[in-house]
């Protein structure tokens, strides 16, 4: 059911030209295929297009404060993936797995899952 | 009315009715099949991977000099592409004719716009174009004519833009011509890149569309700046030398890095006879090697 879904969503977006667009290519600004866990809390979710952004702040091993910019799919994209513009809001704790970005410096990541222990809620995927 | 008389009125009518210069209507909602370069238009090219691309030495060294966060610095997340996204990018097309509203003719055809691109409009009234020390923009300026059934259109006065979404560019100086052939429910467009500044030879990309009765929106969604981590002030780049992807793709796929750093001969076939002893097949593929999955909120 799922696939059939996946393929019936697929061929909707690809005939209506409506889908969101990586404005940069995600292989050459993150290192795709590899992994890394951040448990943070939201500053602020910018539910927008191209692009949405997730920014998380987390506190490093000496306790000083990282933030995070976790990039997601369009709002248009989400949307249709039942992630709302209030879905996620400031203080929330989440558990963000992601893709690092090549720059490690940047603190900057694309979404691969999300998960809220506090309910329960969670989002995996892809998108592009 | 004698049956001359009837003769010469159907006639008449007839040349009234169809068009002049073969012309043929291309309006209409085209669906992209997005089967050619998937990966280029989708998700986006691996770094440093510009081969086929006819650089010039001055195209190569501005292409190693980008680095991928330029594009979110805030005042250039909402950067309108130049109308070459039309080759590069994912979407579909939607077309109508601008009538005269004295003549009937038709005075301008136009291409609908993306949420990065400008509508392309078309001018067919013989105007000619912009004095060369005109202003440029991403939408330039562009004509049309008709070769049997197959609109020309030149564009000229753009800015500079990317050719592939990994640092190759083109120059204020490039010329677009793309050619909208149709047949029948199908349609093929072919962009032919001249940029005297950053190529040596024309860069050429095809593709396809069906006519479709879906409508395909104009425009798209609104982009919106926002925060994607690069702080106002910085412009990323990298200094010459430095960069750290030019063996990124003899890593990945084994491919020569001469292959990779682009140039005219490797846009054709016998190139690769000059590297095939160069060619290493990797053991296993790691990255984009085909394949998908799906997404959703649980």
């Amino acid at each position: 059911m799922k696939t059939k879904l996946f393929v019936l969503t697929l061929a909707a977006v690809t005939l209506l030209g409506v889908r969101a667009y990586a404005h940069h290519s995600f292989a050459a600004t993150y290192l795709e295929g590899e992994k890394m866990t951040v448990q943070a809390d939201v500053l602020q979710f910018l539910y927008r297009n191209p692009h949405s952004f997730l920014q998380l702040e987390s506190k490093d091993d000496k306790g000083k404060s990282i933030t995070w910019a976790v990039e997601w799919g369009g709002g248009g994209q989400l949307g249709s993936q039942g992630v709302q513009r209030e879905t996620l809001r400031p203080g929330d704790h989440v558990i963000v797995v992601g893709e690092p970005g090549r720059d490690p410096d940047a603190h900057r990541m694309r979404m691969i899952s999300i998960k809220r222990p506090s309910d329960g809620w969670s989002w995996g995927g892809t998108f592009d | 009315m004698t049956f001359n008389k009837l003769s010469v009125g159907l006639a008449l009518s007839l040349c009234v009715t169809v068009p002049a210069l073969a012309e043929i209507d291309l309006s209409g909602s085209w669906a992209a099949i997005n089967d050619e370069d998937a990966m280029e238009r989708g998700a986006g090219p691996n770094p440093d991977d510009w081969a086929g691309i006819p650089f010039n030495e001055a195209g190569r060294a501005r292409a190693l000099s980008f680095e991928q966060s330029t594009i979110s610095m805030p005042e250039r997340i909402c950067w309108f592409q130049t109308q070459w996204h039309i080759a590069a990018g994912p979407f579909s097309l939607r077309m109508w004719a601008v009538p005269d509203p004295l003549t009937g003719r038709v005075q301008a055809w136009i291409v609908g716009a993306w949420e990065t691109r400008a509508p392309m409009t078309i001018w067919m009234d013989g105007r000619p174009h912009p004095s060369k020390n005109a202003p440029h923009d991403q939408t330039g300026f562009t004509t049309g004519v008709w070769n049997g059934n197959e609109l020309i259109a030149t564009t000229t006065h753009i800015k500079s833009g990317y050719i592939r979404r990994n640092g190759a560019s083109s120059s204020d100086e490039a010329v677009i011509t793309t050619h909208f052939r149709r047949h029948g429910d199908m349609m093929t467009v072919a962009l032919f890149m001249n940029d005297p500044v950053y190529l040596t030879e024309p860069y050429v990309l095809t593709r396809s569309y069906n006519l479709s009765t879906n409508p395909v929106s104009i425009g798209g969604p609104p982009c919106i700046v926002g925060d994607e981590g690069v702080e106002s002030g910085r412009v990323p780049h990298y200094l010459p030398g430095t960069n750290p992807m030019t063996d990124e793709m003899f890593k990945l796929y084994g491919i020569p890095k001469e292959a990779a750093m682009g140039g005219a001969e490797t846009m054709y076939p016998e190139f690769r006879d000059k590297i095939k002893d160069k060619f290493k097949l990797p053991a296993k593929c790691v990255r984009n090697c085909g394949g998908g999955a799906g997404a959703g909120a649980n």
